[in-house]
């Protein structure tokens, strides 16, 4: 410890040890400084070896002696990885990561990779004064680079991708996780989500919100979500009643949000494909269940939440699904059997898209006989065909939510109405206003079993439609006959016949009209390409 | 006393710093020589108008570089080292131990971090073109023999193999047959062990003749082309009392 003294320089000089005992192996932890770790402030830590690769490597039979063992089993198996050139690599305790748990159970924890290479090229040492003043420097035996874990619910990387997909039309993120607990407490129902987290909190009033919130075109959608929101930030205060009440009616929902994923599964939708679309609303089965179902889950008691939910879950998916032949019969019936079947079923197929349901409402009112592709967004599939989709376009702008919410409380009433409604129905085919009424009429009127008598589809009376105004082509019974006879044809490629531009009439018209005529021809029917094709012989 | 996994944190509360130098491979060789008590060098630490100026002089006697082969080279290595001083940002370096005993403890913090680079000098110079001509020598070397290799031939038959091969037949022969029951017991003590067995296993441990003991197996045990592949022999339900792995004795009925 000589001190030299200089001009303006004053140096010590201290002798540097290079200890020979070698009892202690040094490694470094190394903390990446945005984690602000504090070792000082660490009250007790406990660090192991992550001994969780072990099976790769290890014992991974499946019976040891006795039954279902075979003799020389192992020699046998190592013997034909050998042959197929599988090495596996040694499982080697130095190399496993470290588990670092700081201050208990509550406290952080970090997982410490070990990093390769910092031994090839130049060594490492740790140079520490001791008390005489001397320096020792000890080899660094090991880097362990220790990162936090994290204690929060995470994504799997699939769901991660679902989600990504999701990004643009996701409002509430909350959800997310919402979602994916709610699913984990079906399969698991002792897990008990009390975790302290924000998705818990949301949980109560979000619980009914658990699907994704579609963006609407309309004012009343988003306003409907905000307050939504806003409400459920508003109540942080938590109930153990109301929290459970979620859970119940988690549970209610959860099957409905599995059907919704599923259906959103089955579309093959992606951002772009709402670009310049004209649509009157997007609401998910879930979302306008959930919200509608919230609302009387809110009002009722937890037993009557599952019956409203089954209920507007029914009506806008089981609409399809359970009601199917009713529905079918129904429109053969009303559309004279010019709704085909194959064309009914293809609309069923694709009922788990969202627009279906609110198109099935329609469909089943089945006000008129034909209805023609007048909008179709891209969601609907094609086999849609002249079915749903006209519906659509026959209807203006209605929030869905009204037309839903109402329809669940018409639709227990409604059933009684079946018959006055489908006059209404039919009276009111043109007016807007009544087309709502035909929507809630319609939705109710979906469980009639009654085939409908076959005038009622129809709505105008023949006689004033099939006089034609003076166009170049008149929609005349001749006319249609003529056409089947030469050749069969479709519902659809019939309406092409007869263009609106040239017949003068509307299309509503020209579709009725032409339902009129099909019933009196009453032309034979034949499939042609999954399609119902007419064609008469003279 | 502290349990295993349970690390001693006193490094961490004294808040104890340390160094923690890159030193460069031919120095580390050089100090894994180091004798007694392990003195390596003398490290001057200065302040030079405000900046600190580290230096590490390498002891003389370590200075003899050994080439590969462990002769002397004609080499020395350079003996002044200045260190140069880098920040520990970014990152914040904890230094732990691990005994044989696995006890884990914190022996501090890195404070400053620091490379140990040789000054350069004639001698440095000459001990990289030292390293870089063992680098470059290729691993594989061909070298030519003078004589043909002449002691491996092909025998027709392996001699080896050929007299384990008349060994075994003279010891072994025909097997003989012994007893029905030993060979019963036998086999029942084998499938206590494994449900499942190769005939050819079953030869090996009963040492009997193959048509006899399947004339055996046949009456105790049932063949069977199971779902994986391999036929094998096990026995008859009624004779087998495979829960967990336990079994009792099996009476055979002669």
């Amino acid at each position: 410890m000589a001190s030299l003294g200089g001009s303006s320089s004053s140096s010590t000089e201290y002798i540097v040890r290079v200890p020979k005992n070698t009892s202690k192996k040094y490694s470094i932890m190394a903390f990446n400084s945005g984690d602000k770790v504090n070792c000082s402030s660490w009250t007790q830590a406990r660090m192991e070896r992550d001994m969780s690769n072990r099976r790769m490597y290890g014992v991974e039979e499946t019976e040891e002696g006795a039954a279902g063992s075979e003799f020389g089993k192992k020699q046998r198996e190592e013997a034909r990885r050998k042959k197929f050139g599988i090495v596996t690599r040694e499982f080697k305790v130095e190399d496993q990561p470290w588990i670092l748990k700081v201050n208990g159970k509550a406290g952080k924890r970090f997982k410490g990779t070990k990093k390769g290479g910092i031994t090839e090229n130049a060594s490492y040492y740790i140079f520490t004064q001791c008390p005489d003043g001397a320096f020792e420097a000890f080899p660094v035996n090991g880097w362990y680079n220790f990162v936090p874990q994290a204690k929060h619910r995470t994504l799997t990387a699939e769901e991660a991708e679902e989600e990504w997909g999701r990004r643009n039309k996701v409002v509430n993120h909350f959800s997310i996780m919402l979602q994916r607990r709610l699913r984990e407490q079906e399969r698991g129902p002792d897990d008990d989500d009390e975790e302290g987290e924000k998705g818990g909190k949301k949980k109560k009033k979000k619980g009914g919100r658990g699907g994704d919130l579609r963006i609407h075109d309309l004012e009343d959608d988003l306003e409907l979500s905000s307050d939504e929101s806003d409400s459920s930030g508003g109540e942080d205060g938590d109930s153990k009643p109301k929290k459970k009440e979620g859970d119940v009616k988690g549970k209610g929902k959860k099957k409905k949000k599995k059907r919704g994923s599923d259906s959103e599964a089955n579309e093959d939708s992606d951002d772009g494909d709402f670009e310049g679309l004209e649509v009157d609303y997007m609401s998910d089965e879930s979302s306008s269940e959930e919200e509608v179902g919230e609302e009387k889950a809110k009002s009722n008691k937890e037993a009557v939440p599952k019956g409203i939910d089954e209920a507007s879950e029914s009506e806008e998916e089981s609409e399809e699904e359970k009601q199917n032949e009713e529905e079918g019969k129904e429109e053969e019936e009303e559309e004279e059997g010019k709704k085909t079947p194959v064309q009914t079923k293809k609309k069923r197929d694709s009922s788990g898209e969202s627009d279906t349901s609110e198109d099935s409402d329609i469909d089943g009112e089945a006000a008129s006989a034909l209805f023609m592709v007048k909008r179709t967004p891209p969601k609907r599939g094609g086999g849609r065909g002249s079915g749903g989709s006209s519906r659509t376009g026959s209807r203006p702008g209605t929030p869905s939510i009204d037309s839903t919410s109402t329809s669940n409380t018409l639709r227990a009433a409604a059933s009684k109405l079946e018959q006055g409604k489908r006059q209404v129905v039919g009276g009111s085919s043109e007016s807007p206003a009544a087309k709502r009424l035909k929507m809630e009429s319609s939705s109710t009127a979906v469980t009639t079993q009654s085939p409908a008598p076959s005038g009622k589809s129809t709505p105008q009376p023949p006689s004033g439609k099939s006089t034609p105004s003076s166009s170049d082509v008149q929609l005349t019974e001749e006319a249609v006959r003529r056409y089947l006879i030469r050749k069969p044809m479709t519902t659809k490629d019939l309406l092409k016949k007869f263009q609106t531009k040239r017949t003068g009439l509307s299309s509503e018209q020209t579709v009725n009209v032409l339902a009129q005529i099909l019933k009196r021809l009453n032309p034979e029917r034949k499939n042609v390409n999954d399609k119902m094709h007419f064609y008469l012989t003279e | 006393m502290s349990e295993k996994g349970e690390v001693d944190l006193t490094g961490a509360k004294q808040n104890t710093g340390v160094w923690l130098v890159k030193v460069p491979k031919y120095l580390s060789q050089q100090w894994a020589k180091a004798s007694g008590r392990g003195e390596v060098g003398k490290l001057r630490i200065g302040k030079n108008q405000g900046k600190a100026e580290v230096e590490f002089t390498l002891n003389e006697d370590l200075t003899m570089i050994d080439s590969l082969g462990n002769k002397p080279s004609g080499v020395q290595a350079p003996r002044d080292h200045p260190f140069t001083m880098q920040t520990v940002g970014g990152q914040t370096l904890a230094v732990f131990t691990e005994t044989q005993s696995e006890r884990i403890s914190l022996e501090g913090l890195v404070v400053q971090r620091a490379e140990c680079r040789p000054a350069v000098s004639e001698n440095y110079m000459k001990l990289k073109r030292l390293q870089i001509e063992e680098l470059s020598k290729p691993v594989r070397l061909s070298q030519q023999l003078e004589k043909a290799v002449t002691t491996n031939y092909k025998p027709v038959a392996n001699h080896s193999y050929n007299l384990e091969y008349d060994r075994k037949k003279k010891e072994e022969g025909k097997r003989a047959r012994v007893d029905k029951q030993q060979v019963l017991d036998m086999l029942f003590s084998a499938f206590e062990k494994h449900q499942y067995y190769n005939i050819k296993d079953l030869v090996d441990i009963t040492k009997q003749p193959v048509s006899y003991l399947k004339e055996i197996l046949r009456d105790i045990g049932i063949y069977n082309v199971k779902g994986t592949h391999k036929n094998t022999w096990e026995l008859k339900p009624e004779y087998r009392h495979y829960q967990g792995g336990e079994e009792e004795e099996k009476e055979t009925d002669d």
